[in-house]
């Protein structure tokens, strides 16, 4: 057994475009585009970007929810990308997925004690009817809801703590490995912080690692050891969270973190701001796809697609002109 | 001093349901000043975008009405103007951004329609040729590029950050003396969000118009505002000029706000501590406590919070222009 729980390698996932009188297949997005990575047991790996970079496609194909198309996904020692259903089956009770919209993941028709049965039962766990109810009051109490939500349905608890029943349910199943997509982006500021602490307690006393995806640098670089940088479907860096932040290495990165707000009105100045928009991910730009946008861009980057620099090390780069 | 262009005084926003009525914005003061951009900040179901609402005339009533207070905008009342007069000062004098660029753009017109729409009610002498021609305008000083182009394009060719331009776009058009900004930059990625707020700075350098900068980002408000406003179950808990309420907040609920953010610190090493957290959840307006309504998240709370001595109401804390509404406000 490795360190490494999970380890993706040349992941792609393309989106065909249909058109044309009898839908042919026309052109295809780059959802993400030969991405690899490894997370390691216990680690929280967290992921940024803006909208429309692959982020979510990403996390999804992760668990296989959307089929990659290439790439291998090795997940304790296996290589779960041509698993059959009945397999998957089981590695999906090893991974579990947290969505960003609490109020739209859990079944209104249902209670609080079926949604928390129902992956239970779907794996067959804790069959017998007294053990099923001291697990799910157990999953309760550490998610620090009172027992008495059991009987509740989702309409009746607050954003925050549908998602703790999110977390809760994801927990079933005694999941290693747990894909958080924009976990706490739906709450608000003073809710978001103690979901963001639940997750981390609850990582720690069960040992859980977390691919933590989010659009709120500030949340993924609290809670992250290490962050990825996506630009259009490709990884663009890799760092430890405190190395990222300081020392960031490719331009895109660093006008990120330059573009957040900060909450005190001493850094004011010095913000970069980036011109134009993301481009379409069905048409990218020829080289690195950031160069329209970047201010270092030189010739080399409009034509040619830069590699990812220190392959071994662990801050790793695309760019040919990385900020000193 | 700049001049006051807006002055809202003891306003109170009342719906009626089917379990009584509710205050979702209850004795709410503040002033607008040319130039000048005031912050409200507050969580979700706090009142802010009621009160914008009321600002513009725009509570459905019923179930809403305003059931006290004053708006007035140039010395003049708002509160009960009549419609005709009120659709003079809606979108021409007063103008808003809403916050999803995704469904405040009709999907059927041309934008060149929507901004001219607006330039052709207010400005009715204008010709069509001029019309157009200002609407270009418009689009260029938003920084929309080949705006000729783009004017006879729809929402769904542009993209949100683009399409929340051309919302400013409208709403400038024309040339207000105050924008309301009901989270402008919420639904947009952080990138796009710096180059909305630095256009909304840039265009209020030269149009001078009060703003009045809703939103739930404390972020956004320190760098863009210059008196702040936080509000709490419909009530303005503490309001000050930016760097004093950073500096030094006074109530326990804007310094708990402020805690909840995790900051940027690469100095240290093995950070990682905690989140600062405000225990449990915003009250539900149909049961308020007596007293504070914060009283249950507060970790300063006393018997006279509990109601033994009335609501708190905003009195001068230390410092000029800072008001808190505390028994026990901090230092």
């Amino acid at each position: 057994m490795s360190e490494y729980l999970i380890e993706v390698k040349d992941l792609c996932k393309k989106f065909p475009i249909k058109g044309g009188l009898f839908g042919r297949e026309v052109g295809a997005v780059n959802a993400v585009n030969n991405v690899s990575f490894k997370i390691k047991k216990g680690e929280t790996l967290g992921l940024v970007g803006e909208s429309g970079c692959g982020k979510t496609t990403l996390g999804r194909s992760l668990l296989r929810l959307i089929e990659p198309t290439s790439g291998q996904i090795i997940f304790n020692g296996q290589n779960i990308v041509n698993y059959t259903p009945a397999e998957m089956r089981a590695v999906r009770r090893k991974m579990q997925i947290i969505f960003q919209d609490p109020y739209a993941s859990l079944n209104p028709r249902m209670t609080v004690g079926d949604i928390l049965a129902e992956p239970m039962e779907i794996h067959g766990l804790h069959t017998e009817k007294s053990k099923r109810k001291a697990r799910m009051l157990e999953l309760l109490n550490q998610v620090q809801l009172p027992a008495d939500a059991l009987n509740k349905y989702p309409h009746e608890f607050s954003g925050g703590q549908r998602q703790r029943i999110c977390i809760a349910r994801a927990l079933a199943v005694e999941p290693e490995f747990i894909v958080c997509d924009e976990p706490v982006s739906a709450l608000d500021v003073s809710v978001q912080a103690q979901v963001v602490n639940l997750l981390m307690d609850l990582q720690r006393d069960l040992g859980l690692t977390f691919l933590f995806i989010a659009h709120d640098l500030k949340v993924v670089e609290y809670i992250s050891n290490r962050v990825a940088v996506m630009y259009l479907g490709n990884m663009v860096e890799v760092a430890e969270s405190s190395e990222l932040y300081g020392h960031a290495k490719h331009p895109y990165t660093k006008a990120l973190f330059s573009a957040i707000p900060h909450a005190s009105t001493a850094g004011r100045a010095g913000r970069i701001i980036l011109e134009g928009d993301i481009p379409s991910p069905m048409n990218p730009p020829s080289g690195c796809h950031f160069n329209p946008r970047c201010w270092n861009a030189t010739e080399e980057c409009r034509v040619n697609f830069p590699p990812i620099t220190n392959q071994s090390g662990t801050h790793q780069y695309r760019c040919y002109n990385p900020i000193k | 001093m700049a001049e006051k262009v807006l002055e809202v005084k003891d306003l109170v926003v009342e719906f009626r349901t089917d379990r009584g009525a509710v205050k979702a914005v209850n004795g709410v003061n503040f002033d607008v000043f040319k130039g000048k951009t005031v912050g409200i900040v507050g969580e979700s179901g706090s009142g802010k975008s009621v009160t914008a609402l009321a600002i513009m005339g725009l509570i459905p009533n019923p179930p809403g009405r305003i059931a006290n207070g004053q708006i007035l905008f140039e010395g003049k009342s708002l509160v009960n103007m009549s419609a005709s007069e009120m659709r003079k000062i809606r979108g021409n004098k007063i103008a808003m951004i809403f916050q999803e660029p995704m469904t405040s753009l009709n999907p059927v017109f041309t934008i060149g329609n929507q901004i001219e729409e607006v330039i052709e009610l207010h400005q009715p002498h204008l010709s069509r040729s001029l019309r157009t021609a200002k609407a270009v305008d418009m689009l260029r000083l938003v920084g929309i590029p080949s705006p000729d182009k783009r004017i006879n394009e729809y929402p769904h060719q542009l993209s949100g950050g683009m399409r929340q331009r051309v919302m400013i776009a409208i709403a400038l058009s024309c040339e207000p003396d105050v924008l309301i900004a009901d989270e402008p930059t919420t639904a947009l990625d952080v990138t796009i969000q710096a180059q909305i707020l630095e256009l909304m700075k840039k265009l209020q350098k030269e149009l001078g118009m009060g703003i009045i900068l809703i939103t739930h980002d404390l972020g956004v408000v320190a760098e863009t505002c210059d008196t702040v406003a936080v509000m709490y179950c419909g009530q303005i808990v503490e309001s000050a000029d930016v760097n004093t309420l950073f500096n030094h907040p006074a109530h326990p609920y804007t310094k708990g706000l402020m805690d909840s953010i995790p900051s940027f610190d690469s100095t240290s090493g093995s950070k990682k501590e905690r989140l600062q957290t405000i225990e449990g959840m915003v009250p539900s307006l149909f049961d308020l406590p007596n007293g504070c309504n914060f009283q249950d998240r507060c970790s300063k709370v006393t018997d006279a919070c509990r109601g033994s001595q009335g609501d708190p109401i905003l009195k001068p804390s230390k410092g000029e222009g800072h008001y808190v509404a505390c028994f026990n406000p901090l230092n």
